[in-house]
């Protein structure tokens, strides 16, 4: 280090990292004008190398519990993606900067029509399928959609949100969609006959086979082009909602630039251990949450790779055939899913031998469960740190090199961060403090609500609400979340720490930790443990704080220990702390 | 009585079952059993322990026919079918489990049916003619691996066709026994008026019964209740369309008749009994999924 100053904004005390691990420092400006370019080019070069037989695989799979499977090529998606945008533009008749909601979990449609929507010049609102009624319709009237493309199980909701919002046009799409005939019928038989997951629909709708077919017709006159060829870097590509946090869900603007960026900012990342058109990609995450839709489906799908997409990674064992089938190299996963993964024999006996790296976003890797990782795979895994606000990726571990336990690693290039005090102003080297981002990947602003768009954006930084403090070479290392910090007599204890202590014990299969009001000490600490299967009813509460009066400080101790059989999470697996805290509290004031 | 026709027709249905189970298994799943082999060996125990014993105790209890004990001690011998993978699929059980013992107990079935079979047989007295030769069922045995490897290879080529094929197999299971029914039983319906309620309680309390029995072993071993749930239905639901084959490709045809009666009546009888227990099951698993799982987001897909 030259100098003592590395929190000064105009320096990066990263940069020196990026020499040794292989990443480019100054980040190439996007060689596409929108996403809508990046995905026609890729895939008409991908399906070029597919003619002259250098490229073998598809661009992407679909593979059910059973191990059915479908698959698109990079000509097949380019092909149906300009249909699809024909349909949106020409049949539907939307207008460029349209919002067009999508609501689908991981399946072949997925990229026909996301990608669709992106070819028309429209808007993508990414809609998670299992929203309940109202959540569903604040989010379609606070995007103005017009337009709804869902998975035909989720229609059961719609009579009840259609009326209450502006969305005129629904299309349905089959979960089993471009799969080959006899395993597409078995699928949709198993879903209509056993399962009984497909609602009558009510409503009037058009599939997706019907749109694509009206959508192929008027590509003739009016090449899909024609929508997007004035598409640039500062057009909205998508509203992605984020923030439930905070009770009622904000819209981030996302435009072509962010996203285009932050592909180009993961893969300088990952390049050290990628090789165009050689790799295959697990895509267990939903796509329609921002970490697998920029790093599997944008990323990857630039690098030639091929995605097999999973619709359902719950439980985790309807992963088996697919890693069993393909030769997956590159995974994305969450903490929930890794840990899920460590504790299936088929996965620890037969690792995917194909593997070269891992990278787990979405919340804090657990230290036990990256150091099994590693052990189990002989690959690296790479946390990284990202919001839905920053397209997602801010930081990245880099993937050369010893992997540093427990940090989210360092920005990514074009990437500036700082971390702000209570004050506002920069803290002092090794000192917790508010991360606060700036680059090309941070967003446009929340869609229509500028007061929230103010608390968070100023200046072009961002406010992440997540307290980190950095090394001296630049290594950012997340304390937590702002919100979550529990205060036990004027103390912070870090939920985090508590749970990477308690997740240490190997009777351990999950944990959590919050914060619960406390007559005594303002706030106390509180461990939600699940133990591992094989020791249910052997692990005790007073172990756990054996091991936890052994390892903290007196004050980060929990004070008391509940034990449960599981703990509620997201839809990408996310433990929430938040629905802990509401059943806490629910239960104290019962008590009372 | 059952014609040469009908005996081939089997053979091939057999056929097709065992190209099933094999599309339904990777050299994998063998080799994580034996890796950590506990779940595995309790659900052994169940098959080849409790089922023969229970199957020689209810011929003994009931009093039954030479001809009847017989058939009753093959049934019970006989390694699961995979119609058990599908009710445990169905029923939200641990189908990997399933799988696993399906395939362990069929291949080590070409070394213990014969032995259970000539030591239950000699315990119960049977000689002559109510003997089955124990080289003519391992040959039978031998002869069914040829599709079994079959269809593990149509796996490993394509998975469409193998997941296909995979559930072909498990639902031949049930064509085999409505063909059984529909072609013996308007035949034989003045046997099965005269046929007295001991052959009755024998073929339906052999699947019942070995439920039972094998949930509480498996859990008196410790395997949580999931486990247990799937390992009952294996132990209870046996191979029955091999026991019908084996009885016709080795008796003669005089007593043919008397020794398939609870073959298939235990055929016919066990699908109703396994639906009513799966449902069951089924019921119960989901409200432990549910007390679990707040999110139901596992719920998302079906297939």
């Amino acid at each position: 280090m030259k100098n003592e100053t590395p929190f000064d904004p105009s320096h990066r005390p990263w940069f020196a990292t990026y020499a040794s691990a292989g990443i480019v420092a100054d980040l190439p400006a996007p060689q596409h004008a929108s996403l809508a370019e990046l995905v026609q080019e890729r895939c008409a070069h991908f399906a070029a190398e597919q003619a002259a037989k250098r490229l073998k695989h598809p661009a992407f799979s679909c593979v059910m519990p059973n191990g059915m499977n479908g698959r698109l090529s990079f000509a097949q998606v380019n092909e149906q993606s300009d249909a699809f945008a024909g349909y949106l533009r020409q049949t539907l008749g939307l207008k460029t900067g349209d919002r067009v909601a999508v609501q689908m979990p991981n399946c072949l449609a997925y990229p026909v029509v996301a990608f669709g929507v992106l070819k028309a010049g429209c808007v993508l609102v990414n809609t998670n399928p299992l929203y309940t009624e109202s959540e569903m319709a604040h989010q379609f009237n606070d995007s103005g959609a017009t337009a709804l493309v869902v998975l035909d199980m989720f229609a059961d909701k719609l009579p009840g949100v259609l009326q209450r919002t502006g969305v005129k046009q629904v299309v349905l799409a089959r979960v089993n969609e471009f799969f080959p005939a006899i395993p597409g019928a078995i699928v949709r038989g198993v879903q209509k006959v056993w399962s009984r997951v497909l609602p009558p629909v009510t409503v009037p709708h058009v599939r997706l086979g019907q749109a694509l077919a009206q959508g192929r017709v008027t590509l003739a006159a009016t090449p899909a082009k024609t929508y997007w060829k004035d598409i640039h870097h500062d057009h909205l590509a998508a509203l992605q909602y984020t923030g439930g946090t905070t009770g009622v869900s904000k819209g981030a603007m996302l435009s072509h630039g962010n996203l285009l960026n932050n592909v180009n900012q993961m893969l300088a990342m990952g390049a050290t251990h990628m090789e165009v058109g050689r790799e295959c990609v697990l895509t267990a995450l939903p796509l329609y949450h921002i970490f697998a839709f920029t790093t599997n489906l944008l990323g990857f799908l630039s690098m030639g790779a091929h995605n097999v997409l999973v619709p359902s990674p719950r439980p985790v064992q309807n992963l088996q055939r697919a890693v069993e089938n393909f030769p997956i190299t590159w995974m994305t996963g969450v903490n929930t899913l890794f840990n899920g993964l460590l504790n299936e024999e088929w996965f620890t006996a037969y690792p995917p031998k194909h593997l070269k790296a891992s990278i787990a976003g979405g919340t804090a890797l657990h230290s036990a469960v990256a150091q099994r990782w590693t052990e189990v795979t002989r690959t690296p895994i790479a946390e990284g740190y990202g919001l839905t606000e920053t397209s997602p990726v801010v930081s990245f571990n880099p993937l050369r090199g010893t992997p540093r336990l427990g940090s989210i690693g360092i920005p990514a290039p074009g990437t500036e961060v700082r971390l702000l005090g209570g004050d506002g102003l920069p803290v002092a080297p090794g000192e917790p403090g508010e991360i606060c981002v700036r680059g090309p990947q941070v967003m446009q602003g929340y869609w229509n609500n500028p007061t929230e768009t103010a608390n968070v954006l100023n200046d072009g930084w961002l406010a992440t609400g997540d307290v980190a403090v950095m090394e001296v070479d630049g290594f950012l290392r997340i304390v937590d979340r702002k919100k979550d910090l529990v205060l036990v007599s004027g103390f912070n204890v870090y939920p985090n720490e508590v749970e990477d202590t308690i997740a240490q014990l190997e009777m351990v299969l999950e944990v959590a930790v919050i914060g619960v009001n406390d007559a005594k000490t303002g706030e106390a600490v509180r461990a939600y443990v699940v133990p591992h299967p094989d020791h249910v009813g052997k692990l005790t509460a007073e172990q756990v704080l054996a091991h936890c009066r052994q390892q903290l400080t007196a004050y980060k101790v929990p004070r008391s220990v509940v034990m449960r059989d599981e703990l509620p999470k997201s839809p990408i697996g996310k433990v929430l702390r938040k629905e802990l805290k509401a059943e806490a509290q629910a239960q104290a004031s019962k008590a009372r | 009585m059952i014609t040469e026709f009908e005996t081939r027709l089997l053979g091939i249905m057999m056929m097709v079952i065992m190209l099933g189970m094999g599309a339904s298994l990777t050299w994998r799943d063998f080799l994580i059993a034996f890796r950590k082999p506990k779940g595995v060996l309790v659900g052994m125990l169940c098959q080849f322990g409790i089922m023969p014993l229970l199957g020689f105790a209810l011929a003994m209890a009931l009093d039954l026919s030479p001809g009847l004990t017989v058939g009753l001690i093959l049934m019970a011998c006989m390694p699961g079918g995979t119609t058990s993978n599908i009710f445990s699929y169905f029923s939200k059980g641990v189908l990997a489990l399933s799988i696993l013992m399906t395939t362990v107990c069929t291949l080590t079935a070409l070394v213990m049916v014969p032995l259970l079979l000539e030591f239950y047989s000699s315990m119960a007295g049977l000689s002559g003619e109510f003997k089955i030769p124990a080289a003519n069922v391992a040959q039978v045995l031998v002869v069914l691996l040829v599709p079994t490897v079959l269809g593990m290879l149509l796996r490993k080529l394509n998975p469409n066709i193998g997941a296909t094929i995979e559930l072909l197999g498990g639902f031949m299971g049930i064509v085999v026994i409505v063909f059984l029914v529909a072609t013996w039983v308007p035949r034989n319906h003045q046997l099965l008026a005269e046929t007295p309620w001991q052959v009755y309680f024998a073929a339906i309390g052999l699947g019942l019964i070995g439920m039972a029995l094998g949930y509480a072993l498996a859990r008196l071993l410790r395997q949580d209740n999931n486990r247990s749930r799937t390992i009952a239905l294996e132990t209870g639901i046996q191979n029955g369309p091999l026991a019908v084959l084996i009885v016709t490709l080795s008796i003669a045809t005089t007593i043919q008749q008397e020794v398939l009666l609870i073959p298939v009546l235990y055929s016919l009888f066990i699908v109703l009994s396994s639906s009513v227990v799966t449902v069951f099951f089924r019921r119960i698993a989901t409200r432990e999924a549910l007390t679990r799982d707040r999110m139901k987001a596992g719920a998302l897909v079906g297939g």
